[in-house]
């Protein structure tokens, strides 16, 4: 029995351990698109994957920086392991500690401070910078890893080659090295995981069109993570799990090698020394080619994740000879600071209504000159005044993406027709009710019920809204961002908050569901192509944005991204009438009243905002 | 007398303000075994890794065969060390360990063949070529460290307390190994132990040190014999060490006794140091002894017995093939030959050095 309940309590906890990765694993084998449903076995994710040029590119960047940073930081790590061991004791101690530090110290606060250096160097985010700060971060494990193996070494025995003639070079490779490989060795490969393994301080440091395969598959959380990424998780923990195998068992062999006969220490030896040249030959050549200048210059954009058709930026490619520096990110309030510090260069941007007036206010939008961008007829007029709330003039976006935010209902569970923000109240939904967990849209559903704007900064109906929120909160079954959709498919709660585009997305996989816009009105959002005002490449910035508004290419961004597009043109070209018509997709702006944008409230607002937010999720 | 092989002029050294070495000199001639002998931290080894060329001095100069060899690297000398934990090469076979130095001098491979064959010859190590250092035991590695110092035929071989890993019987055993090898190759052995006994076994010149200072040189019997100061003759083998005055020659004072002895020129009442041997005290009657007291203490140690015995407030140290039982009232007599005399410690150095032995 005791034995029984000890087997039991490990079962546990290795489930607990195992349980999330063979979940992933297994989703990744799922056709369908939605973690909510079993579609039958595939194996289709994997080979999307490695037709995914974009995820290739950031597979190729990962092991670029994996296998450059952990063998400089083996280098590196290992003279130092020289001079250390040659040290006082006592000063190796502290240096020894010194070294630990940066081990303990938060990622977060390891990007941040190396960003910040970065910066006042006036260094320019890309590559290099990724490589810099990955070098540092690994050099301590190297150390960690080699250090115990000077240690072990007879000190005699580097004086005994000395004494037999040897020079001192010629000493510490015959006899030091070979002492000291299996410390080499695993310090390059727990470099290496490390590296492989970093999200935070890669974030931090990385520029424009660089993307690691960690913050490849983070700049896709807005619109939900592809299977494809399972299917690249599914890959990277069975590499790392390798990796650590050999790790644990590298010292192992070593011991059982030492029965084999000789030369045996010669081959590895020359064989890692070989590698070594070769990686950091063949890694320069390939890296000095990929940025490698194009004739028609160049543009920088900085997109959402998963915000373009690759196929589209090749085709601006080989029509105009411009080269696309693409660099993706998660949030507007991501890509802000990254904008503000002046880090990176960008030419484009794509920010959403309230962050453009933000960024307006802030100077750090240029005026764009729409001679240059005839294109912009295509654009739906309604749009363009919708627009006026964050960019009174039209003088600074060009809308690209739009949306509402409205309620969807599962018909089997809702019988009578909904058409307000009241059904969110109403206690007969108890327990089936979906929020967004986010200060303004909660506000927003609030505010609107109320008869008040969305972009209220009046204390007293604020204060309105918090109470009803408080009031109906006992009767949400949660508040959560991307689980609106799988909930809502999965036929798990019975009405839900949500976006347009999502909402298209799940009646095409629940035809139970229904989407409404309330008659209180809502908000329409609008992500909107905006040119820096320090863009280097103003002119091809104008290019891109007029490329981008051609109907063929708003066209093929639609059927990528999902999003409705603002582009009148372009909607007429969509073949299934089904969608072209869809009032979810494409919902006749002046049939709605008291539709609004978000707008940016300034600081002192925000901060009430929160306040009142934090009241309500801690009730 | 051979000409000097190694001569040390004035080397000081010190680490971390300790000072080690202070103004030592010291020769070593041609085909000498010599032994530096001491307690540790007597500065021995220091000595030996400044010839090895391991350690700079901070002064002073290192002469080999009257070129002056201070600043050349160690390997750029045509000297060899045996190492005390024997530092072999773990990754390479016997036979690499002892190529090692030939292959570096760019010898041919016939003659390093040639020379590993008769290394392991040497040392009775035929047919180890191809095993790892690890299969061996400690006594065989350490044969091996020396084959692969004298298959480069170095004019001098420094030996750093080599046997001091080893148990006493492989001990014994490579005392005599160590004194053939000598007396076959004919080349020169620096050798560094704290062991007084593998001292007087092997050595040609014993050069005692304590706190960085040489105490006495001398062969094995005029250390033992005839030691020059009370920390010599406390450090080599045991000793009953006394506080006396030298009543006028011939003639010594101690534990309210008047001895015979066979020393001249001391002077006449001059505080001295006596050192007696427990082996040339001789026990009898109690009136025939020169003092009486009663023995304290028996131990059977083989080849003798080990007596204690307490006469004239002293505790004599007493080896002697006949047996005297605890509480047995005895005397004590020395042959005035075996009275050894010596002045007390004069400096400040020395005395402190004497004090905290």
């Amino acid at each position: 029995m005791k034995r029984f309940l000890e087997r039991f309590y490990i079962a546990i906890i290795f489930i607990f351990l195992y349980a999330p990765i063979v979940m992933l694993m297994v989703l990744s084998f799922n056709n369908s698109r939605t973690r909510a449903k079993w579609g039958g076995f595939t194996t289709g994710w994997y080979r999307a994957l490695f037709q995914n040029q974009a995820i290739m590119e950031a597979l190729y960047n990962t092991l670029f920086i994996a296998i450059v940073s952990s063998v400089i930081a083996t280098i590196i790590g290992t003279i130092t392991c020289i001079a250390l061991s040659n040290m006082k004791s006592h000063s190796r101690t502290v240096l020894l500690g010194i070294n630990n530090i940066p081990m303990l110290n938060a990622d977060i606060v390891t990007g941040i401070s190396l960003m910040l250096l970065f910066i006042s160097f006036g260094f320019r985010f890309g590559m290099h910078t990724i490589l810099l700060a990955h070098i540092t971060f690994n050099i301590p494990y190297v150390i960690l890893n080699v250090m115990p193996k000077f240690r072990q070494l007879n000190p005699n025995t580097y004086e005994a080659a000395l004494d037999l003639g040897a020079s001192p070079v010629y000493a510490f490779f015959k006899v030091i090295f070979p002492d000291i490989l299996p410390g080499i060795l695993s310090g390059f490969l727990m470099a290496f995981t490390m590296s492989l393994d970093d999200f935070v301080i890669t974030h931090f440091t990385k520029g424009a069109g660089v993307d690691t395969l960690s913050t490849k598959i983070y700049t896709e959380v807005r619109k939900g993570i592809k299977p494809e990424m399972y299917a690249l998780s599914t890959i990277i923990f069975a590499t790392v799990f390798v990796l650590l195998l050999f790790i644990n068992l590298a010292p192992a062999k070593k011991e059982k090698q030492i029965i084999s006969k000789e030369k045996r220490h010669t081959l590895p030896q020359k064989a890692v020394a070989f590698a070594v040249i070769s990686i950091l030959v063949i890694s320069t050549l390939i890296y000095s080619n990929l940025s490698k200048d194009k004739e028609g210059g160049q543009v920088i954009v900085y997109n959402w994740g998963e915000y373009l058709d690759p196929e589209a930026l090749k085709i601006f490619q080989e029509e105009t000879g411009i080269e696309v520096i693409y660099d993706e990110y998660e949030t507007n309030e991501n890509m802000y600071p990254k904008i503000e510090s002046g880090a990176a260069e960008y030419d484009i941007v794509c920010p959403s209504d309230y962050m453009i007036q933000k960024m307006i206010e802030k100077d750090l939008l240029a005026q764009i000159d729409f001679s240059n961008i005839p294109n912009i007829k295509n654009i739906d007029s309604n749009y363009m005044e919708q627009s006026k709330e964050f960019d009174p003039d039209n003088k600074y976006s060009v809308p690209y993406c739009v949306g509402t935010v409205g309620i969807l209902y599962n018909k089997s569970m809702v019988t009578e027709s909904i058409d307000s923000w009241d059904v969110l109240w109403d206690k007969q939904y108890a327990d089936n009710i979906l929020m967004q967990d986010s200060v303004r849209d909660a506000f927003m559903v609030a505010l609107k019920k109320l008869g008040y704007s969305m972009n209220s900064t009046n204390e007293k109906e604020l204060e309105e809204a918090k109470e009803a929120l408080i009031e109906q909160k006992p009767l949400t079954q949660a508040y959560v961002v991307d689980q609106v959709r799988d909930k809502m498919i999965g036929n798990e709660a019975a009405i839900g908050v949500i976006y347009s585009g999502e909402a298209i997305y799940s009646q095409r996989e629940n035809e139970n569901l229904e989407y409404v816009i309330p008659k209180e009105g809502t908000n329409v959002w609008i992500d909107s192509w905006c040119i820096l005002k320090n863009a280097p490449n103003k002119e091809n910035a104008e290019k891109f944005i007029n490329f981008l508004c051609r109907p063929d290419i708003a066209l093929m961004n639609f059927e990528y991204i999902t999003y409705s597009t603002p582009n009148a043109e372009a909607r007429k070209l969509i073949e299934d009438e089904d969608i072209r018509n869809s009032q979810i997709a494409f919902p006749d702006l002046s049939q709605y009243n008291n539709l609004e944008t978000y707008q940016y409230l300034g600081e002192d607002a925000d901060y009430i905002y929160n306040e009142l937010w934090k009241e309500i999720k801690s009730k | 007398m051979a000409n000097k092989l190694i001569d040390l002029l004035g080397i000081t050294k010190s680490y971390n303000n300790n000072i080690v070495l202070d103004d030592f000199n010291l020769y070593i001639r041609e085909n000498e075994f010599l032994t530096l002998l001491g307690p540790s931290g007597c500065g021995k080894t220091t000595t030996l890794r400044i010839i090895g060329g391991f350690e700079q001095p901070d002064s002073g100069k290192v002469m080999l065969d009257g070129r002056d060899i201070t600043n050349v690297p160690p390997n750029k000398r045509q000297l060899n060390t045996v190492f005390q934990k024997y530092a072999l090469f773990t990754h390479m076979t016997i036979a690499e360990n002892i190529a090692f130095g030939l292959k570096l001098k760019n010898k041919s491979k016939t003659y390093i063949d040639d020379k590993i064959k008769y290394a392991l010859k040497l040392v009775n190590l035929d047919g180890y070529g191809n095993r790892k250092p690890d299969s061996l035991s400690g006594g065989q590695q350490q044969r091996i460290a020396i084959a692969r110092a004298i298959v480069n035929e170095p004019k001098i071989l420094l030996l750093d307390e080599p046997l001091g890993a080893l148990d006493l019987k492989l001990r014994q055993d490579m005392q005599y190994e160590l004194i053939r090898l000598k007396n076959e190759l004919g080349i020169t052995f620096i050798y560094v132990t704290h062991d007084q006994e593998e001292a007087l076994t092997m050595s040609d010149t014993i050069v005692v040190m304590n706190q960085g200072y040489i105490q006495q040189i001398g062969t094995p019997e005029d250390i033992y014999n005839e030691p020059q100061n009370a920390f010599v003759a406390d450090f080599i083998g045991d000793s009953n060490l006394i506080d006396a005055v030298m009543i006028e020659d011939r003639l010594v004072s101690f534990l309210n006794a008047k001895w015979n002895c066979v020393d001249e020129n001391f002077g006449v009442n001059k505080p001295v140091d006596v050192v007696i041997r427990p082996e040339d005290v001789v026990l009898c009657k109690p009136e025939d002894g020169t003092i009486s007291g009663e023995v304290t203490h028996v131990i059977f140690k083989g080849v003798h017995y080990e007596m204690e015995v307490m006469a004239g407030n002293f505790e004599w140290l007493v080896h002697s093939t006949l047996m005297h039982p605890v509480g047995e009232k005895v005397g004590i007599t020395v042959d005035p030959f075996n009275i050894q005399i010596m002045n007390k410690p004069e400096s400040e150095d020395e005395e402190v050095a004497y004090i905290e032995e």
